[in-house]
C-alpha cells in the first residue's frame, strides 16, 4: 500500500510537471528552433551522451540504420533525427 | 459447432459461387504484405573491451594486506564483446538486438526489441528491453562511461524485462520532452530458505510467475533550447512479485530514479556533469519453515536499497594541441545503502573514482582509473585499472 501511494505521488508530480511545461512553452517550435541546421542539432544532441560522431564512420545506408537506433535510444524528436541523419549523409 | 460450420460453408459458397456481388473489376493481386516506405537495411554494431586491474585490500583487524592483479577478473571489469545487430525493416519498423559475450561467463541476450513508429511523436515497442531508469543503465554504461568502473550505487533497480510500451520525443516550445511508458513481466521475488538471497527480486524473466504485470515509465525534460541540460524521473510499480498461489504473491516492489545530465563548453573546456539517485523498495515479509508452521526461519527486514552517484569531467576540447584536446579527466563519488538486516545486505558502501581518458576516436577510449571503496566494518579496497574499449 505504501508503495502504491508513493507511485501515485510520483505520477501526480509528473503530470503536474508536464502540464506546467506545456502551459508555459506551448507545443509549437519557435522559429529559432525550427531553423536549426542538422549540423547544429548533431553537435548539440550527440554530445549529450557521447562525442559527436565523425560523419565518415558509416555509409549512407548505415547512417539510416544508426539514426533509427538513436531516435529510440535518446528519444530524439522526429525533426531532430531527420535533420541529423541528412547532415551526416551529406557530410559523409 | 453446427452454426459455425454453417456460416463458414455459406461464406465459401458466396465467395466462390460466381455471385455478381463478389465480382471485382481487377482480380490481379500483384503483391501482398509488401513492405512500405523503404527497403531493409542492416548495421552490425557493437563493442569489444578489455581491462587490466590491480586490486589492493588493506590490512584489517589482524588480516594482512592482500594484493592481486589480473585481466578482467572483476564482474565490473569484464573482458568481453557486445554485438548489436540493428535492422531497419522499412521506414516504420526497426529491430534492435544486443548480445553480450563475456569471457568466463558466456553469452547472453541483453535486448531484443522491435519498434513500430506510429507517428512523429510515438513509437510502440515490444520485446526484451532495458527500461529507461535514470541515465546510467543502458545509456552511460558502455563507451559513454567516462569513469571505466560502474558506479557502486547503480544496477540496483529496474533491469532487462519482457513487455510492451510506447516512447518518443516531443518539442514543446524551446524545451523538449522525452517519455516512455511500458507494461512488463516485472521483477520476481526470491524466497530463499537459506536466507542468502531472501527478499531480493530478479529481472530478465522471459515468463511471468503470476498474472500481474509491472507498470513503469520515464519522463525526461530538456528545458534549454541547446539540449545541454537533461533532467529525468522514472519509476516502476509491481503490485505482485511472488509466485501465484504462494503466501508471498502480493509482495509489491517499487523502484524509482532521478537523474541529471549536463554538458557545456566553457571555451576551451568542456564540462560534463552527471548524477543519479535510485531507490527500490520491496514489501517486508516473514519466512516460515512452511505455511502450517509457526517456526520462523527469517524475520522480516526493512527491504530498501538506495544508491547514488555524482560525476564531473573536464575535457580541454578547445585546445590547439590534439593530444591535449583528446584527454578527459573525471572524478566521481557514489554510495550504496543495502538493507542493513538482510544476510545479503550490510553497511553502506562508498566509492570514489578518478579517471583519465584518452579518446583515440570519438568512440574509442582508453581509461586509466583509480577507485577507492570504503565500508564500515570492512577493509578499504583500492583498484587501479586500465580499460580499452572499441565501439564499432
Amino acid at each position: 500500500m505504501k508503495n502504491s501511494k508513493k507511485m501515485k505521488t510520483i505520477l501526480a508530480a509528473l503530470a503536474i510537471g508536464v502540464i506546467s511545461m506545456v502551459a508555459i512553452n506551448g507545443c509549437k517550435a519557435p522559429e529559432s528552433i525550427a531553423a536549426k541546421s542538422g549540423a547544429q542539432l548533431w553537435a548539440e544532441n550527440c554530445n549529450r551522451c557521447h562525442n559527436a560522431p565523425d560523419p565518415h564512420t558509416f555509409s549512407d545506408d548505415q547512417w539510416d540504420v544508426a539514426a533509427e537506433h538513436m531516435r529510440q535510444k535518446a528519444l530524439l524528436t522526429d525533426t531532430e533525427i531527420t535533420k541529423i541523419r541528412d547532415f551526416l549523409k551529406s557530410a559523409n | 459447432m453446427i452454426t459455425a460450420i454453417a456460416f463458414i460453408t455459406a461464406g465459401l459458397l458466396l465467395a466462390s459461387g460466381g455471385n455478381k456481388l463478389c465480382a471485382q473489376k481487377d482480380t490481379a493481386v500483384p503483391f501482398v504484405n509488401s513492405p512500405q516506405g523503404g527497403g531493409e537495411k542492416m548495421l552490425l554494431a557493437g563493442e569489444i573491451y578489455t581491462t587490466w586491474q590491480n586490486t589492493k585490500i588493506n590490512a584489517f583487524q589482524g588480516m594482512p594486506t592482500v594484493k592481486e592483479n589480473s585481466f578482467g577478473s572483476d564482474p565490473n571489469f569484464p573482458l568481453g564483446l557486445m554485438l548489436m545487430p540493428l535492422i531497419k525493416l522499412n521506414d516504420r519498423l526497426f529491430i534492435d538486438v544486443q548480445v553480450q559475450v563475456t569471457a568466463g561467463v558466456g553469452a547472453g541476450l541483453n535486448e531484443a526489441i522491435i519498434y513500430y513508429r506510429v507517428n512523429p511523436y510515438m513509437s510502440v515497442f515490444a520485446g526484451n528491453f532495458q527500461p529507461r531508469s535514470g541515465i546510467y543503465e543502458g545509456i552511460m554504461d558502455d563507451f559513454t562511461n567516462r569513469y571505466a568502473s560502474a558506479p557502486i550505487g547503480m544496477n540496483i533497480g529496474v533491469a532487462t524485462e519482457s513487455g510492451i510500451g510506447i516512447q518518443g520525443g516531443i518539442q514543446c516550445g524551446y524545451s523538449k520532452l522525452g517519455y516512455q511508458l511500458y507494461v512488463a513481466n516485472g521483477p520476481q521475488l526470491t524466497v530463499d530458505s537459506t536466507g542468502a538471497q531472501n527478499g531480493q527480486v530478479s529481472y530478465g524473466n522471459y515468463t511471468d510467475n503470476n498474472t500481474n504485470k509491472a507498470v513503469g515509465g520515464e519522463l525526461c525534460l530538456l528545458p534549454f533550447s541547446n539540449s545541454s541540460l537533461e533532467l529525468g524521473v522514472s519509476g516502476q510499480y509491481t503490485p505482485k512479485t511472488g509466485n501465484t498461489g504462494s503466501p508471498f504473491e502480493s509482495i509489491s516492489n517499487t523502484t524509482y530514479a532521478a537523474y541529471i545530465n549536463y554538458y557545456h563548453v566553457f571555451n576551451p573546456i568542456m564540462v560534463r556533469l552527471q548524477g543519479q539517485y535510485e531507490h527500490t523498495q520491496t514489501d517486508n515479509f516473514n519466512l516460515y519453515t512452511n505455511s502450517a508452521d509457526t517456526a520462523m526461519l527469517f524475520k522480516s527486514f526493512d527491504n530498501q536499497i538506495s544508491g547514488w552517484y555524482l560525476g564531473l569531467t573536464l575535457r580541454p576540447s578547445g585546445s590547439q594541441k590534439q593530444f591535449i584536446s583528446n584527454l578527459e579527466l573525471g572524478a566521481r563519488i557514489g554510495a550504496l545503502t543495502p538493507p542493513a538486516d538482510a544476510l545479503w545486505g550490510g553497511n553502506p558502501m562508498n566509492q570514489t573514482t578518478i579517471c583519465l581518458t584518452y579518446w583515440f576516436t570519438w568512440k574509442t577510449p582508453l581509461n586509466i582509473a583509480y577507485d577507492i571503496y570504503t565500508q564500515s566494518g570492512s577493509p578499504n579496497v583500492s583498484v587501479f585499472s586500465v580499460r580499452g574499449m572499441w565501439f564499432f
